[in-house]
């Protein structure tokens, strides 16, 4: 292969194993001076490998790394600092009682006699924040600013050691809206100045408006690399996948029919200030509707589903699930009466990650007399109850029902509360965020399984923060901001810019909102 | 249906040999300290040397020095009897530290457990008159007694943890010298002090002054001229109860759930606060009944004036457990090997130069060992896997590949 100086970045048919899997299998990846390079993959694609890999923290078994052509070895992150190469994780690498500045220079100080220098620095970083639009607050504790901020802050830090190769690893996961938007003009200004990006993403819309090129990597191997410009979404999905993907949720049209849930003049005390979090909250879901409640996070919707649901108390309101009063009912009698959960935090509510998939797949149900004999476990039927579970679900583990919670894959882990949460069979399902952090693949799926859900007959209620979950999943949506509902929105009649001006708070309906 | 796992690849299979060469090791370092004591003694030599090591692996199978004076081994029926009385305590507070830690709590309030199950448990036995309530009853209130004042003291700081949320370590803590002043207090101020045996001070009488002893089950048939009674036999079965409760039952269940993640128990809805009381509670009422067994015994006596210090046989419980890894069935063989460590520290002392504190070392460094217990239990599973064919990997792709930001972390830890 001849030198092609065009390309800043050359990984070449890299293969990386670990004992039984082959990570990376014959990948190559180009890297442009001055694009954004989009690196698409499912979870476990060989994503994280690959940029491992060329950050020096994993030696590949075969192929070749080139920068500007000349053959180069990365054998620890110093030679990839030493290349100009910067990466930022996903979870920051910050001192978090140090300041904005001390974390930037750390490492790479300027002394004299043994005493920091940071006058010189401190102009240096503001010149970088200045140039690319950058705003953080130099002097304030890393610990008191917001995860955007700290963001910044770690992207200043590669800037001021004079990155010219900059990746980021799934650096939206952990956004607002807002912050993702700030972010992608950002990474333009990046690109715009010739610094060259690699992203790493799943998440499509994302790539799409932001990068220049994509490729496209599948069980640890190479699927090709394409412009942008010239593909789709649906595409990007099909090589992500290895099938088409439904990216829109097939639905009929809903049938409400009696009313589920009726919440009236719910709220919630907040546990970080003085206020209600959650104030006066009212209206209904019926049986067949998928509601929604949107909304950017942290305005309250968590705390109105741990009232919901029983794990905290709400100070006023009326709760009624199936014509019985919950108000102050615990959280087993709750259930009982009809509600099944999908909570936000999977791996802090929805599982015990010590327990084996089986006994995690009867976490709701184990005191049933399916389930017990005079207070014995009937381990028979747990175990068979887990395998129709896995089966029909497709919930995919190492060792199947005994394989144990934490070992599994996020999707897989997700796919598995779902399903224990979906064949209780109640009239009420409670989904938070249920496709956080998931792949295309695994989204569609848990929609369809909602949508299922609808059709026969369940009331679901999702509370979500992607507007695209939002819009194209429900059938009605209840927009909260600052702890209110100050919107219901029919998302066949709405646009995506209006629900944004509702969620923002920029909009409102009249106090006077009938609770349908 | 279901594949039969080979032996050596069995996760219990791996912690039990992970145990054992803790034990080995433990017993060598012992071996390695007497060696080293007999080189720079002039007093010692090699052959004292090779005894004392015998000794120290042998010693349950001592039966003194023959005519010759030689070291001479064989079934000791008294030993071996007073090995499984002394055991009978140990297994007790061991799974008592075993019980909390499956539920996700570190109970090092044995000592205090024990003690409240000491003071109820001899009161209760000296002070009802056997004239009156028949002593087989005084005896059964005394043990039942004594479980629910250890049950009690381990719900002190069970509820501290679930309503307050202090650690538990620190209120065990408290609660353990809380227990050693009132115990002191309590019988200082009571009639129980021996005074018919003037020879001792700070004693309290032995419950057979009240007729209240345990029976012996035939174990006296068994083991004749040893201390051992029916209480190993009360051990072992409670020890079964805890394997049943926490492998069987709901009950087990909920407690473990609580134990490893507390918020999925309460999503779920498992009494978050109720399961932390009761585990505690229960863990408290082993180390009771370990104190009730251990003085009901008839022969046993009590000093009393222990507010300056903690009963070493509650602090034991924590390597009997750790040994073990807090299974309840595993406590019993530990509890047993514990013991039989005791004997050969005594046979040191009385058949050679050497004394019993060597135990201690062995102890010691057993207990540093149970630490790194995972570490040589994944060493065994990388030999495993090294030895056994390549096993098909059919779910590589769905392994999640290691993220870099452990493999940094991993590298930053290095540096």
């Amino acid at each position: 292969m001849e030198q092609n100086p065009e390309y800043v970045i050359e990984m070449l048919h890299i293969t990386k194993e670990f004992p039984g899997i082959k990570a990376n299998d014959d990948i190559t990846l180009q890297l442009r001076k001055g694009e954004i390079h989009a690196l698409l993959g499912e979870n476990g694609a060989g994503k994280s490998t690959l940029m491992s890999v060329l950050f020096g923290l994993y030696q590949p078994e075969q192929g070749e790394i080139r920068k500007n052509g000349q053959p180069v070895k990365i054998e620890s992150p110093n030679d990839a600092t030493a290349l100009h190469i910067g990466m930022v994780h996903q979870h920051f690498k910050l001192v978090d009682v140090f300041t904005v500045l001390d974390n930037i220079i750390l490492g790479a100080e300027d002394t004299k006699m043994g005493f920091l220098q940071k006058k010189d620095a401190r102009k240096k970083v503001e010149a970088l924040s200045e140039q690319y639009g950058l705003h953080v607050n130099l002097d304030a504790k890393v610990e008191d600013i917001t995860v955007g901020m700290q963001q910044r802050t770690e992207i200043l830090k590669m800037l001021y050691r004079d990155n010219e190769i900059l990746i980021f690893d799934e650096p939206t996961a952990v956004l607002t809206p807002q912050e993702i938007e700030e972010l992608m003009q950002i990474m333009k200004n990046l690109a715009a100045e010739g610094k060259s990006i690699l992203f790493i993403s799943h998440k499509l819309n994302e790539i799409m408006e932001v990068s220049d090129r994509v490729t496209v990597l599948r069980k640890g191997k190479y699927v090709g690399t394409i412009d942008t410009a010239g593909t789709t979404k649906e595409e990007l999905s099909r090589m992500m996948v290895g099938r088409p993907v439904q990216l829109v949720v097939d639905k009929d049209e809903a049938k409400p029919g009696e009313a589920v849930l009726t919440v009236e003049g719910l709220s919630v005390p907040s546990k970080v200030h003085k206020n209600d979090a959650v104030k006066n909250v009212s209206f209904t879901a019926r049986a067949g509707e998928i509601v929604c409640i949107a909304g950017i996070d942290g305005n309250g919707q968590t705390e109105f589903v741990q009232a919901l649901t029983g794990l905290e108390k709400a100070s006023a309101g009326k709760i009624t699930l199936c014509g019985h009063d919950i108000s102050h009912a615990s959280i087993r009698a709750r259930s009982q009466t009809g509600m099944s959960h999908i909570p936000e935090d999977r791996h802090k509510h929805g599982l015990v990650l010590d327990f084996t998939l089986e006994q995690n797949m009867v976490l709701q149900r184990y005191y049933e007399s399916q389930f017990q004999n005079h207070g014995f476990i009937r381990f028979g039927e747990v175990r068979s109850y887990a395998e129709k579970l896995i089966e029909q679900y497709d919930v995919r583990s190492g060792q199947g029902p005994v394989t144990v919670a934490r070992s599994m894959s996020g999707g897989n882990q997700q796919k598995a509360i779902v399903a224990r949460e979906i064949d209780r069979d109640l009239p009420l399902i409670v989904a938070v965020q249920p496709t956080r952090g998931l792949d295309v693949g695994a989204i569609e799926y848990i929609h369809s399984q909602l949508v299922a859900q609808r059709d026969a007959g369940k009331a679901v209620l999702l509370v979500s923060l992607e507007l695209d979950e939002v819009m194209n999943l429900s059938d009605r949506i209840l927009v909260m901001y600052e702890g209110e509902i100050v919107g219901e929105l029919d998302p066949k009649k709405t646009t995506v810019e209006e629900l944004g001006l509702y969620m923002a708070g920029a909009k409102r309906q009249g106090k006077e909102r009938e609770s349908a | 249906m279901k594949e039969k796992t080979p032996l050596m690849k069995r996760d219990g299979t791996r912690s039990v040999l992970a145990s054992l060469i803790s034990i080995l090791i433990g017993l060598a370092a012992g071996a390695l300290v007497v060696l080293l004591a007999s080189l720079f003694n002039k007093s010692l030599n090699l052959k004292t040397a090779w005894e004392g090591i015998r000794l120290i692996f042998l010693g349950i199978v001592s039966t003194g020095r023959d005519a010759a004076g030689e070291l001479s081994f064989g079934f000791n029926p008294v030993t071996f009897g007073n090995m499984l009385f002394r055991a009978t305590p140990l297994i007790l507070t061991g799974l008592s530290v075993a019980v909390a830690y499956k539920t996700g709590l570190f109970n090092i309030g044995a000592p205090g457990q024990y003690l409240a199950g000491t003071t109820a448990t001899l009161f209760i036995a000296l002070e009802i008159p056997t004239t009156v309530v028949p002593a087989w009853l005084v005896w059964v209130l005394a043990l039942l007694g004594g479980m629910a004042a250890g049950a009690l003291w381990g719900a002190i700081p069970g509820m501290m943890k679930a309503f307050l949320n202090i650690n538990e370590v620190l209120a065990c803590i408290m609660t353990n010298w809380i227990a050693a002043n009132l115990t002191t207090w309590a019988f200082d101020v009571s009639n129980l002090k021996n005074t018919v045996e003037n020879t001792k001070t700070a004693y309290i009488y032995k419950t057979s002054f009240n007729g209240v002893q345990t029976p012996k089950l035939f174990l006296d048939k068994l083991f004749p001229g040893s201390q051992v009674n029916g209480g190993i036999l009360i051990a072992i079965l409670l020890a079964v109860l805890m394997y049943i409760i926490f492998t069987k039952t709901t009950f087990g269940y909920e407690l473990k759930a609580c134990g490893a993640n507390r918020h999925a128990a309460k999503y779920a809805g498992i009494k978050d606060r109720r399961s932390i009381v009761l585990s505690m509670a229960i863990a408290g009422a082993m180390s009771g009944a370990g104190a009730a067994l251990y003085y009901l015994a008839g022969n046993t006596e009590f000093y009393w004036s222990t507010y300056q210090s903690l009963p070493a046989t509650g602090f034991n419980g924590i390597p009997v457990a750790l040994l073990a890894v807090c299974n309840p069935i595993a406590v019993i063989f530990t509890g047993m090997f514990m013991s039989m460590l005791d004997i050969a520290g005594q046979q040191l002392t009385a058949l050679t130069a050497y004394n019993e504190y060597i135990t201690d070392v062995i102890i010691s460094v057993i207990v540093y060992l149970s630490a790194f217990s995972l570490v040589i239990k994944l060493w065994l599973g990388g030999k495993a896997k090294k030895k056994g064919p390549a096993e098909p990997d059919a779910n590589a792709e769905k392994q999640p590949v290691p993220a870099p930001d452990a493999a940094a972390e991993g590298k930053e830890a290095g540096k």
